[in-house]
């Protein structure tokens, strides 16, 4: 029942706010996937077919960049592809998931933020079935250091760090204004051109590339190309970069989230 | 002993026409400065209220009077603009009963995705989902998705639901004019047992010999305004002559 915890509650609130999250998740899962189960791999078929394109356009001109070999290019693509991929389906598909839950924030009293979590949360699941077997075996190719597999984890957390940041902002955002889509779709489109997906980041001319800094997306791609694809061990500075602007956009979209959150129901 | 309680409870809210939900055109118009706050109505004015355990409250009033939106502040669904909502012990909300469920997914998923929303947990959801199918009258839908059910099975399914365990207070939205004759009479037998028990319910009715028979004191609100309350006799009478 809608329970009236006692402020002392806070592990039943936690085990409430999992299973909240759980049954969304797999609700989103199952719509989706309308059972069957080979949809899951639909998130690792997309990137390697587009990496194919990517190598047969791009490939003769950019493999001297990767030290003349097509397969690094590849890789460096296809890396690319799975961080943006994961990055724009989780995000776009926040976007409404709040006015969707309206029915049920009107009947129960729930709280609001599962529904973004919950998203997300059915996101990452996909990317972690689907398309982090397929990192973590390139990487123990590359590397052959398990270590460098365990230190997957932390750009899939920056990525989930962000994507929950983002998707508190924009699901947010869509209460209010309902053309939201159609901006964020242009959003998301920029960052995807400005994020070194398919191309080298040094042919970015220098004024620009200081730019790169503020995409978000940068450094969490360069953390995982660094661990997945460079056969060494990873520099630390990546994967710190990223983790702090994973917590930093998650506290401005919590916060702001919660402030406007107060005006939600009379729109819903 | 004391479960609800208002305390001097307004609450404002935007009337929903009155907002543009558009991007282009609110920054359009903060830029030609005629953004215009958006209005917000009175819907319930300096209500005073309280409900005492095992007590079964009646609420009767118009259309649109804020009976519906009276149980939404109570569940803690809307929070009140002005005053203070306390609520004592668990509530099960029986508003819209069909509204919650998911018509994609499969009956058996929405009476775990249901229960869950409505607070208990997912082992417990599972071992119940048996026993909810059968109140419903159901069980061969089991696997269907739950576009394929009448709305006279879908509340019948939001009412074994919310109602398989027993909650301390009980709300119901106009949920007894909902199913066939058998599927009413089987709700008023578990609702007759809530009534027998301990458990405290708060009733919207428009059936008012219901409301006579049933209800021990009687709420009468009036375009967000408590008009009175008391002995159900004398409420409805009051009710009745000011509507005529
Ligand atoms: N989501 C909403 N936003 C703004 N006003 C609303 C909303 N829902 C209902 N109202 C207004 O609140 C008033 C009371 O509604 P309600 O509680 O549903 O009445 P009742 O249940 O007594 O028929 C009505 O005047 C209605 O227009
Ligand atoms: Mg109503």
């Amino acid at each position: 029942m809608a329970l009236s915890l006692p402020g002392n509650a806070t592990w039943e609130d936690f085990r409430r706010y999992w299973d909240l999250v759980y049954v969304l998740s797999a609700r989103h899962l199952k719509v989706r996937y309308r059972g069957s189960f080979l949809g899951i791999y639909w998130s690792v078929l997309n990137p390697l077919v587009m990496t194919g394109l990517y190598a047969a356009i791009f490939g003769n001109i950019f493999a001297t960049y990767y030290d003349n070999s097509l397969l690094n290019y590849m890789l460096a693509a296809f890396t690319g592809l799975t961080v943006i991929n994961l990055y724009s389906t989780a995000t776009i598909q926040s976007v409404n998931i709040v006015v969707w839950g309206s029915p049920l924030l009107n009947k129960i009293r729930l709280p609001v933020s599962v529904f973004p979590v919950s998203m997300v949360m059915a996101n990452m699941f996909q990317f972690i079935a689907g398309v982090v077997p397929v990192l973590a075996i390139v990487t123990l190719f590359t590397s052959k250091n398990p270590l460098n597999v365990l230190l997957l984890v932390f750009p899939i957390l920056s990525m989930f760090l962000l994507c929950v940041g983002v998707a508190f902002l924009v699901s947010a955002l869509y209460v209010f204004f309902r053309d939201l889509p159609n901006f964020y779709e242009v959003i998301v489109f920029v960052l995807g051109l400005s994020t070194p997906i398919f191309y080298p980041p040094t042919i970015v001319p220098p004024n620009l590339r200081q730019f790169l800094v503020f995409n978000p997306l940068y450094p969490i791609l360069e953390s995982l190309r660094d661990i997945a694809i460079s056969g060494t061990l990873p520099a630390p500075y990546p994967i710190v970069h990223s983790l702090l602007n994973g917590v930093l956009v998650l506290s401005v979209g919590w916060l702001c989230f919660q402030r406007w959150r107060s005006q939600f129901m009379d729109l819903l | 002993m004391e479960l609800i309680r208002l305390d001097n409870v307004s609450l404002l809210r935007r009337t929903q026409e009155e907002f543009s939900y558009d991007l282009k055109r609110t920054f359009f118009s903060m830029l030609e400065g005629n953004y215009r706050k958006p209005v917000r109505r009175l819907v319930l004015d300096s209500i005073n209220l309280t409900v005492n355990a095992h007590e079964k409250v009646g609420i009767v009033g118009a259309n649109g009077s804020g009976k519906s939106t009276l149980l939404k502040l109570m569940c803690g669904i809307l929070e009140p603009t002005k005053g203070k909502v306390r609520v004592q012990g668990s509530i099960a909300p029986l508003l819209e009963l069909e509204a919650g469920f998911d018509k994609d997914i499969s009956v058996y998923d929405n009476i775990i995705l249901y229960g869950v929303l409505l607070g208990f947990s997912r082992a417990e959801m599972k071992q119940r989902a048996r026993e909810i199918l059968e109140f419903a009258e159901i069980e061969e839908f089991k696997l269907l998705p739950v576009k394929g059910l009448s709305s006279g099975m879908k509340a019948r399914l939001g009412f074994a639901i919310a109602t398989d365990v027993q909650p301390d207070i009980l709300i119901l939205d106009e949920v007894l004019s909902v199913g066939d004759e058998h599927f009413k009479m089987k709700c008023k037998k578990r609702i007759d047992s809530f009534w027998q028990g301990n458990a405290t319910i708060l009733v919207v009715s428009h059936d008012l010999d219901f409301i006579r028979q049933y209800c021990e004191r009687v709420i009468w609100l009036d375009r967000g305004k408590l008009m009175f309350a008391g002995e159900p006799q004398e409420t409805v009478s009051k009710y009745l002559k000011y509507s005529t």
